[in-house]
This record gives C-alpha cells, sequence and structure tokens, in this order.
C-alpha cells in the first residue's frame, strides 16, 4: 500500500492540473470571498434592517467557495478520469494489479490534499473576510459560539466535493462527463430543488450545496427554514461521499 | 541466471476464453511462452492478441481458465514489475508527465530503485529528454518510453504489444536487436505484430491465432515448412485464410 501511495503521490504532484485547478480555487475562494465581505462593509451604512438581520459573518466570507468547490470537484474527478482518457490506466494497473489498493491509494492522496487545502482556503477565506469586516466591528472570532465549527465545515465540505468528484470520476471513467455530473451535483441540483418545493422540502435538504450552506454559517437555520437541520447537513455529506466512492469502487473492479 | 527457484520464467495460458455477451473474442486457449526466445505472436484483426494479452496482465477478467506469469496468476505477483515487463500501446501513458516522472512513479509503485530510472533512460537513449513532457513526443519516442517502462523492473518476461508501430527504420531496427539480446539473455520475450518480414527477422517461435483459438504453436522455420509455404507471409496467409473477418477478393491465395 505504501508504494502504491508513493507513486499516486508522484503523479498528483507532477501533474500541472493539480495545480492549475487548485490555484483557480484559490483565486475563486478567496477573490470572490473578499469582494463579497468588502461590499457588504461598504454598503453596511445603508442596508436595511432585514438584511443586516440576515447577515451571517462567516458565511458571507465563504461566498467564493460556493464556486471553488467546482475546482476541488475536478481535482478529484481528473485524480482518476484521465487515467482512462489517456490509457494510463493500463500501466497503472499493471504496476499495481490489486484494483481495492489502487483505488484506496488514490483516494487517500487526493483526499489529503484535498482536505489540507480545503481546510487553509476556510481559514485563510474566514480570517481574510473577518479583517475585511473589522472596519465595521461586524467581525467575528474563531472562539465565538459555533464559528470553528463552521469554519472547519465548510474545508470538510471541499473535502466531500473532491471526493465525490474522485468517486464520479472512476464510476464514468470520462472527464467530461465526470465534470458535467458534478457541475450538476454541485450547481443545477438547487434549482431543481427549488422547482419542487411546491410538494415537498425534503429534496431542498438533500441537496449537497445546501448542506454546505448550513454547515458553513453560523445561524443559516434561522433565516431559511427549508434548509436540512444541522445533523441532516452532516449526513447528507456521508451519503453523497459513501454513495460516490461505493459506485467509482464497484466500476474500478471491472474490466480496464 | 537470477531466476529465484525452479519455476521457469514463462507465461502460459490454460484453456483461456473471454465472452462479451454472445461474442467470443477468445475461445479455450492453451499455450506456453517459453524463455530464451523471442515468441511472435500472430492473427488477423480481431483475432484475440490483445485481449489475450490483457488477461495475461490482468487487465481483463478470464470468463473461463487462466492465464500465469511462472505459476502464478497476475494479480498474485507482489512486485509485477520485476516479473513481467509489458509494452502496450504507446498511449498509455498521461502526456502532462515528464518522462522522467512517468518512470518514477512507476518505480515507486513497485518498490524498484530510483537509480533504475536512469538506467532504463539510458538503455532507450531517452536520457536527453527526460526532463520533457510526454505530450510533446513522437510516437518512435513514446515507444522508447514504454519499453523504457517495461525494462525498469529488469523482468525476466517481456510483453510487446506491436512494438514497431509508427517507428522508423532505424526505430525498428533497434528494437529487433533489443529483443534478440534480451531473449540471449536467456528471458521469455512475446512480441505481437502483423509485420511478417519483421517477425520473420526477429522471432524463434510462433503462435498464431484466429478467431480467438490457437491455430499454430511451432517454430519458424517448421511453421513455414509445414505450410508448404517459401516465406512466413505465405504460411501465414495460408493458415488463417478461414479465420480473418475481413478479406478483400484479390488478396485471396
Amino acid at each position: 500500500m505504501t508504494a502504491a501511495l508513493h507513486a499516486e503521490w508522484i503523479k498528483l504532484r507532477s501533474l500541472r492540473s493539480t495545480y492549475l485547478t487548485m490555484l483557480c480555487a484559490l483565486a475563486l475562494g478567496t477573490g470572490l470571498g473578499f469582494l463579497d465581505t468588502t461590499s457588504v462593509a461598504h454598503h453596511w451604512t445603508t442596508m436595511s434592517a432585514q438584511d443586516r438581520a440576515a447577515f451571517d459573518p462567516v458565511g458571507n466570507s465563504f461566498t467564493g467557495l460556493a464556486f471553488a468547490q467546482l475546482a476541488f470537484g475536478v481535482l478529484g474527478v481528473l485524480a482518476i478520469s484521465t487515467e482512462y482518457g489517456t490509457g494510463m490506466i493500463q500501466t497503472t494497473l499493471a504496476a499495481t494489479p490489486r484494483r481495492g489498493i489502487l483505488y484506496i491509494a488514490k483516494a487517500v492522496v487526493v483526499g489529503t490534499v484535498a482536505l489540507l487545502l480545503g481546510e487553509t482556503f476556510a481559514f485563510g477565506t474566514f480570517l481574510l473576510g473577518q479583517a475585511v469586516l473589522t472596519t465595521n466591528h461586524l467581525d467575528v472570532s474563531l472562539t465565538d459560539p459555533s464559528v470553528l465549527r463552521a469554519v472547519s465545515s465548510a474545508g470538510l465540505y471541499l473535502w466531500v466535493v473532491a471526493m465525490v468528484g474522485y468517486g464520479v470520476g472512476a464510476l464514468l471513467r470520462h472527464t467530461a462527463a465526470g465534470i458535467a455530473v458534478m457541475f450538476g451535483v454541485i450547481f443545477l441540483a438547487w434549482p431543481a430543488a427549488r422547482a419542487m418545493e411546491t410538494w415537498s422540502y425534503l429534496p431542498d435538504k438533500l441537496v449537497l450545496s445546501n448542506a454546505a450552506d448550513v454547515l458553513g454559517q453560523v445561524h443559516a437555520l434561522a433565516v431559511k427554514p427549508r434548509l436540512p437541520s444541522l445533523g441532516l447537513a452532516y449526513l447528507d455529506l456521508l451519503i453523497y461521499l459513501v454513495a460516490a466512492l461505493v459506485l467509482g469502487a464497484w466500476r474500478t473492479n471491472r474490466d480496464a | 541466471m537470477a531466476w529465484a527457484g525452479t519455476v521457469l520464467p514463462m507465461i502460459e495460458a490454460q484453456e483461456l476464453t473471454k465472452r462479451y455477451g454472445a461474442t467470443v473474442a477468445v475461445d479455450r486457449l492453451s499455450f506456453q511462452v517459453r524463455p530464451g526466445r523471442v515468441t511472435g505472436f500472430l492473427g488477423p484483426n480481431g483475432a484475440g492478441k490483445s485481449t489475450t494479452i490483457r488477461m495475461i496482465l490482468g487487465l481483463d477478467t478470464p470468463t473461463g481458465g487462466r492465464a500465469l506469469i511462472a505459476g502464478r496468476p497476475y494479480h498474485r505477483l507482489p512486485y509485477p514489475l520485476r516479473e513481467v515487463g509489458a509494452l502496450l500501446d504507446a498511449g498509455a501513458v498521461h502526456g502532462g508527465l515528464r518522462a522522467g516522472q512517468h518512470l518514477a512513479w512507476l518505480a515507486a509503485s513497485n518498490r524498484l530503485p530510483h537509480a533504475r530510472v536512469a538506467a532504463v533512460l539510458d538503455r532507450t537513449g531517452l536520457d536527453a529528454v527526460a526532463g520533457k513532457r510526454i505530450r510533446g513526443f513522437s510516437l518512435g519516442m513514446r515507444q522508447r518510453l514504454g519499453i523504457a517502462a517495461a525494462l525498469l523492473g529488469d523482468p525476466q518476461i517481456l510483453i510487446f504489444d506491436e512494438p514497431v508501430n509508427g517507428l522508423d527504420p532505424e526505430g525498428i531496427a533497434w528494437i529487433r536487436g533489443l529483443m534478440r539480446a534480451l531473449a540471449a539473455e536467456g528471458r521469455t520475450i512475446l512480441v505481437s505484430s502483423h509485420l511478417m518480414s519483421e517477425m520473420a527477422l526477429t522471432a524463434d517461435h510462433l503462435l498464431v491465432i484466429g478467431k480467438g483459438r490457437l491455430l499454430a504453436d511451432a517454430g519458424i522455420d517448421e511453421f513455414v515448412r509445414s505450410a508448404g509455404a517459401s516465406t512466413l507471409e505465405d504460411a501465414y496467409l495460408r493458415l488463417t485464410q478461414d479465420a480473418v473477418q475481413y478479406r478483400s477478393t484479390e488478396v485471396n491465395r
């Protein structure tokens, strides 16, 4: 297993796509978050009381992560789909014929990178956002209630998106298809669930990005009652994670 | 020879079978590929050569029978690259990696000393381009890289699937010399090809399959003689004429 881990680590750190996707995540994550907090800080005095009440100092600094998450999903997809796209999977499986070991080794390598970067982004954008909000004394500290939970969960969420991407990439064995599915899961599931609200709030509660909203904010629950509870939001992450990884594992065990 | 124990570094197929739905790609194929010689693996398009090689390497699971490397299925080999080197199609690499990086991860995956990377780059004449991304490689350079990867673990068994495809005459001569040299070192060499003239120069022994079945397993001279032919190409065309899927009328003899 350590040999396979080492090999997968060399692959991941040698590829330019790894740095490009994470650079995109960084630019979108911190850039858009910074712009959003700056805008709030500028307009705070003219904002309505309702908008002020809805303002979440933690969630607001995470605006960019809503876009950065696609880059994390793409990182996960690419980690395995390019093996099939280029045909390198044949070389990889000839070197590591036991599929389970290969699948886990890749998951551990991509997962470790995604978790470290995800948490770094979460804490980085949080601190940047709070620095901007200081001017209006709107900032909160990590020691305030729920703040540490919200920030670390935002990083955890990015890790989950990367792992879902990995499972989807392994299942579909195709880069474009994998990214399209991730785009759907991340961005399109939300309006689809909204469309069904007349009948049920259940789809809303199972949408991954809604779970992210709940996890990455301090008082999302008070503002939006149709969102999942905090517990259900964590369960959502687990469901997506397990479903994608199991499907990916199933396909990986089949003829390459 | 550095081979441990008494088991010969042999490739063995026992009643090897692969079906895709109703199609039988490989049909109860049994053969042994022995050390110390170059064994040519011939057959028309769709005969099942690639599928057979993929089953030997554990890439595809047989529907029936089994393929063994020195008595064990491929996926049981603890460090497969130390026992079997394979050149599949030259595209089986990620273009975004540099040649040296590609060999480095392969070495790491089988706990081979990193010095092997430099050794095979040198043997395949790729040392000058080790730092270049594979994306920019010509087909000939990719073939050399594939061969470097196959040689990485200094294996006793080597499998080359269409190694001379797209190579210039110098490259073809180089691969021929390499395969002859590897066989002379006592290694087991299995090489598939469609080029009969090239096979006549390279192979000592032939396995010919058609429609997934074994048509011949013989020394090259014996093969040509028993077909009553004067050249390998003649003998091959006679033997496989009932086994090809597509043929224009002019080629029928």
